[in-house]
């Protein structure tokens, strides 16, 4: 019997191969939040990190002379809008304090660079060289002088992984910086992001800059996310759709700034037991 | 035994080619699936088996260097089912032969293809995006570049074969 049996599993050890994996996988679908994968995520993050440091290392010379240009031009634009901003600034701390409104919150940066890039099949996320140890943690905000990024959405010691706008997982409150129009960003693939739950009614202009809005629990207000490429109405609906030329370069992104911003857990968990 | 040290290395090392210099071939935003074609060759060259287990195993490398996306094991799955298949096309006498013909490219489209099925099927579950969009649109055009990219060591055995 027992022959049979062996004889029988052997005949078929391929199939029985297949079918341990594929219970295997589908076991570890459910159950993606486990500590214990969350280490084992931990200790692959980091050890790829340090081989995606090494390579990293790659440099991109053809561009370099370009870009040294657009840089040198952007900085003498930027050197005199900042002494603007600051003129601006002393003006708005005079009126706040008239007013006696709430100063909003400044976070700190940090430096990263992108020294790994996962472009598999809408799952993109980039990999950048600062982690735990520099103080990031998961669900920090990702910015560049572009605009937002992301967040980040795994750690190790001196890796984390962010996971890109260009992600069909992400969901941004966002707004109009010109007319304050809300409504929310997301990515349904190609180049360019959604603004959705938007009125027919309300006014968006191709040209409109989109930040951030005060209604995200994830992201600061104000983070720039990009230009309103075009606003049509959607056809047999109240809304309208509003497609969203990201300010970041994603195929080119190479440095990026962790926003050392968590979310409010006191607002979230207020706003989840609220919905409950 | 030996054999299997060397196949676990090579896996290895095409999984951290994968992750970090891949990136410098994109286009429009798609890498071509290197672990896929690297489980496809394994698939030729050794058998059903050995592809099903390389699969698994790649698949899951790459799904815990993707992040906390909460699809943990759906790579996993895609590419074991990949490494089946191609497992199909394996005969013992005919390996340099396959690999040095257009039989090799067909496969890899083929297994390609049906990752991508299997994984958009899964990922866009509860998702607004549109499925037919992804298939068509990073689905197709990702296997394509894979298979594109499998005409390297196709020419290399063509090559080798003629020699």
């Amino acid at each position: 019997m027992l022959r049979r049996l062996y004889e029988f599993g052997y005949l078929f050890k391929e199939y029985f191969i297949l079918a341990f994996f594929v219970v295997l996988s589908i076991a570890l679908l459910t159950l993606n939040d486990t500590p214990q994968i969350r280490m084992i995520r931990s200790i692959t993050v980091m050890s790829a990190g340090v081989l995606q440091d090494v390579f990293g290392a790659i440099p991109n010379y053809f561009d370099l002379r370009g870009e040294n240009q657009v840089l040198r031009e952007l900085n003498l634009s930027l050197a005199d809008e900042v002494s603007r901003l600051r003129e601006a600034r002393l003006e708005n701390l005079r009126l706040r304090q008239l007013l006696s409104l709430k100063e909003r919150a400044q976070f700190a940066y940090v430096a990263a660079n992108v020294i790994g890039k996962n472009l598999q099949l809408l799952r993109n996320t980039v990999t950048l060289d600062v982690g735990e140890a520099d103080g990031v943690v998961a669900m920090m905000p990702v910015v560049t002088d572009n605009g937002l990024v992301g967040k980040v959405v795994a750690t190790s010691g001196h890796y984390a992984v962010a996971q890109l706008l260009f992600n069909e997982d992400i969901r941004v409150s966002a707004k109009i910086e010109r007319s304050r129009v809300d409504g929310i960003i997301r990515w349904e693939g190609g180049n360019r992001l959604l603004l959705t739950n938007v009125a027919k009614t309300l006014d968006v202009q191709a040209g409109d800059v989109v930040i951030t809005s005060e209604y995200s629990s994830m992201f600061p207000p104000g983070i720039r996310v990009g230009v309103v490429f075009s606003a049509h109405p959607l056809e047999g609906s109240l809304f309208q759709i509003v497609e969203v030329a990201p300010g970041v370069d994603f195929p080119h992104l190479e440095e990026a700034f962790v926003l050392m911003a968590v979310p409010d857990s006191a607002r979230i968990a207020l706003e989840r037991r609220f919905r409950e | 035994m030996r054999q299997t040290t060397v196949d676990a290395l090579l896996t290895l090392f095409v999984l951290v080619v994968q992750t970090t210099l891949l990136r410098y071939m994109a286009l429009g935003g798609l890498t071509p699936d290197l672990a896929l074609l690297w489980i496809v060759y394994l698939a030729i060259r050794r058998g059903q088996i050995p592809a099903t287990v390389a699969g698994f195993c790649a698949g899951v490398a790459l799904d815990l260097l993707s992040g906390d996306d909460g699809m943990l094991g759906l790579g996993a799955l895609a590419k074991t089912v990949g490494g089946f298949i191609a497992g199909y096309f394996y005969s013992e006498n005919k390996v340099l032969q396959t690999l040095s013909s257009y039989r090799f490219i067909l496969t890899l489209l083929l297994v390609a293809t049906v990752h991508n099925l299997i994984y958009f099927t899964i990922f866009l579950q509860g998702s607004e995006v549109s499925w037919w969009g992804a298939v068509f649109f990073y689905g197709i055009p990702s296997a394509l570049y894979t298979a594109a990219l499998g005409l390297i060591p196709m020419f290399a055995f063509a090559r080798r074969a003629l020699s």
